[in-house]
């Protein structure tokens, strides 16, 4: 089981890089077009958008570790293990309700655009926005799996929110 | 203000503090005000895809903070280093120098203060204290304080924000910042000169003049890059959005060609770690959208226009208070979400008084650089402790000098606008 979910966040992980370099590639293509042969393609900026979209909330549901989140953590860093693990609880139980409350009706929204296709790759729209169905789902899950660390007494609900090897300040290393 | 708002802001304040994610505690927020509001609880979701998809200017993001990630990656911190050693390490405090020189050219090819200081700042918090000169806290201080310099010099990521929310033009926020950035890079070395006079740190042994030529010339690559970067802008070539990827392609093309440094797999770690923050700044992005969104249907923008034009501010008070302001909440909040949310609330105002949104924007966007610095919330504080180690106390400790001289910067940016708008206008800025 932890060797599937291993490969598949390699996998993801490697979705994540290759749409972004994809949109740097799509990038200089159009810029070359533009410049250099006198094209002008419109294709390029929709693929990049799309792309970027994807890549915000792809890039959220299954690459971002808790340490790659922008948080204000002062409060949490200065409390006990405890307490530190009511806060995760707590956080996780709002986003939790949050995204499910508001799960329904965002499908309803992105379901709507079945009907309108984007302007220059014909992509109904819906296919383009169900990044953010995924992007939901996964959070839901992934905090769904904290409150339940919580409730079994795990000590160390959230992980580490701070990753980065240290230097030595003594011998600089 | 209605009860949905003001509830609102209160599960923004809780969920903010006991450590939730920004971007989630800010949907999360919005959330609870469409439910009380009685409004369609999928605006939240659709605020945040349509501000990701929709917005062209929002693309120039990823793609410098894949640039920054790649000179970071491929030894060009290496030659810059060496080179800016070549320069002023000769002068007193001279790691330190070093360090302030080199933000400032790596600031023309980053737009990101949290990329300079985790990347290059890094190295030379390193190269300072092998010296045995410098305390940990102060070669931490040294970095974080000039590393705000970084999105002030083009290109700059903060400055797209704000370009995203005012309409006002990037080329020439990007130009209104080259002045500022090289202000802040004056009074910082003289703040350092000051000190190493006062504390008596030894210069760094002297790089023989026959040397210069070829230290300079393995910089080269690097040192062309702001060049190539706003030539391609100003000479029309490209959009602001295009010169970061171009940025990115000139400096895989150092690194992977000149330097050799780059391997397949170092690339695709530069990619991924890319994605990983790409997605991070962006779902902040998006989320600070949403409460942008919701502060605008409360019509605050407009009654705070009303109040603060009721109280006949000129234009030097209400500039003296908005600057007085930002600084207060760069203590307790991100830079993102105080241009995304905090700064379009006093732009009616900005426009109401005839205050010249190139100017204002650029003085906003230093003030919430130095909010990066400035405790218990400073971005570069946490990234320097995240990569060094050294103690956030201990940096802020040392900091307060350049945070004066930085201070200093920002009141004469403020007071003189010709600061600011001298270089656009040579570009013909009408402002």
């Amino acid at each position: 089981m932890a060797r599937i979910l291993g490969v598949l966040r390699l996998g993801a992980d490697a979705m994540a890089a290759g749409m972004l370099a994809a949109i740097f590639v799509v990038f200089l293509v159009q810029i070359i077009g533009r410049y250099v042969l006198g094209l002008s393609l419109g294709w390029t900026i929709e693929l990049c958008l799309t792309l970027w979209l994807w890549v915000v909330f792809w890039g959220s549901a299954f690459c971002l570790r808790p340490s790659d989140h922008v948080r204000f953590d002062i409060l949490y860093l200065s409390v006990s293990r405890p307490v530190q693990r009511v806060f995760s609880a707590v956080a996780a139980l709002a986003i939790i309700i949050a995204f499910v409350v508001s799960y329904l009706p965002t499908l309803d929204y992105v379901d709507f655009y079945k009907i309108k296709k984007s302007s220059t790759l014909r992509i109904p729209l819906n296919y383009v926005f169900s990044v953010y169905m995924i992007f939901m789902t996964m959070i839901i899950l992934r905090y769904s799996r904290v409150l339940i660390d919580f409730l079994r007494g795990k000590a160390d609900v959230e992980g580490p929110i701070t990753s980065y090897e240290l230097i030595d300040t003594e011998s600089a290393r | 203000m209605s009860l949905a708002f003001s509830i609102c802001l209160i599960t923004l304040l809780i969920t903010a503090s006991i450590g939730m994610p920004i971007a989630f505690a800010m949907i999360v927020s919005a959330v609870v005000y469409l439910a009380i509001a009685g409004q369609d609880l999928a605006l939240a979701s659709e605020q945040l895809i349509q501000s990701v998809y929709d917005s062209f200017v929002l693309l120039a993001v990823p793609l410098f903070i894949v640039a920054a990630n790649i000179m970071n990656a491929g030894a060009i911190s290496d030659r810059l280093l060496e080179f800016c050693k070549a320069m002023v390490g000769r002068f007193k405090g001279g790691m330190a120098q070093v360090d302030i020189l080199v933000s400032l050219i790596f600031s023309g090819m980053s737009g990101s203060a949290v990329a300079d200081a985790a990347g290059v700042g890094k190295i030379s918090i390193r190269m300072m204290l092998k010296t045995g000169h410098y305390t940990p806290g102060f070669a931490g201080a040294v970095v974080a304080a000039s590393a705000t310099i970084g999105p002030i010099i083009p290109p700059s990521i903060p400055m797209v924000l704000y370009a995203l929310v005012s309409d006002a033009s990037i080329g020439y926020l990007f130009l209104g910042g080259v002045v500022p950035g090289l202000l802040m890079t004056l009074v910082l070395m003289t703040m350092n000169s000051v000190i190493a006079h006062k504390r008596n740190i030894p210069a760094e042994e002297a790089v023989p003049l026959r040397k210069i030529p070829g230290v300079t010339l393995r910089a080269l690559p690097a040192l062309m890059m702001p060049v190539i970067l706003l030539a391609g802008i100003y000479g029309g070539a490209t959009t602001p959005t295009e010169a970061a990827a171009v940025a990115a392609a000139y400096a895989l093309i150092v690194s992977g060609v000149f330097y050799r440094s780059l391997t397949i797999r170092s690339l695709y770690e530069v990619f991924l770690d890319s994605a990983r923050s790409s997605a991070s700044v962006g779902l902040v992005i998006g989320s600070a959208l949403i409460f942008n969104y919701i502060v605008a249907t409360e019509n605050i923008p407009a009654a705070l226009q009303t109040l603060l034009v009721s109280l006949d501010l000129s234009r030097a008070e209400f500039l003296i208070f908005v600057n007085l302001l930002f600084l207060a909440l760069g203590c307790v909040l991100d830079a993102t979400t105080i241009i995304l949310v905090i700064i379009p609330l006093f732009l009616p105002t900005v426009r109401a008084l005839g205050i010249d949104p190139v100017h204002f924007g650029v003085v906003a966007v230093v003030n919430c650089m130095i909010g990066l610095i400035t405790p218990p919330y400073g971005m570069l504080l946490f990234v320097i402790n995240g990569t060094t180690g050294i103690p956030i106390k201990a940096i802020v400790r040392e900091g307060y000098p350049f945070l004066f001289a930085l201070l200093i910067a920002l009141a004469c940016l403020t007071a003189f606008p010709g600061l600011v708008l001298g270089l656009p206008r040579l570009f013909g800025y009408e402002g």
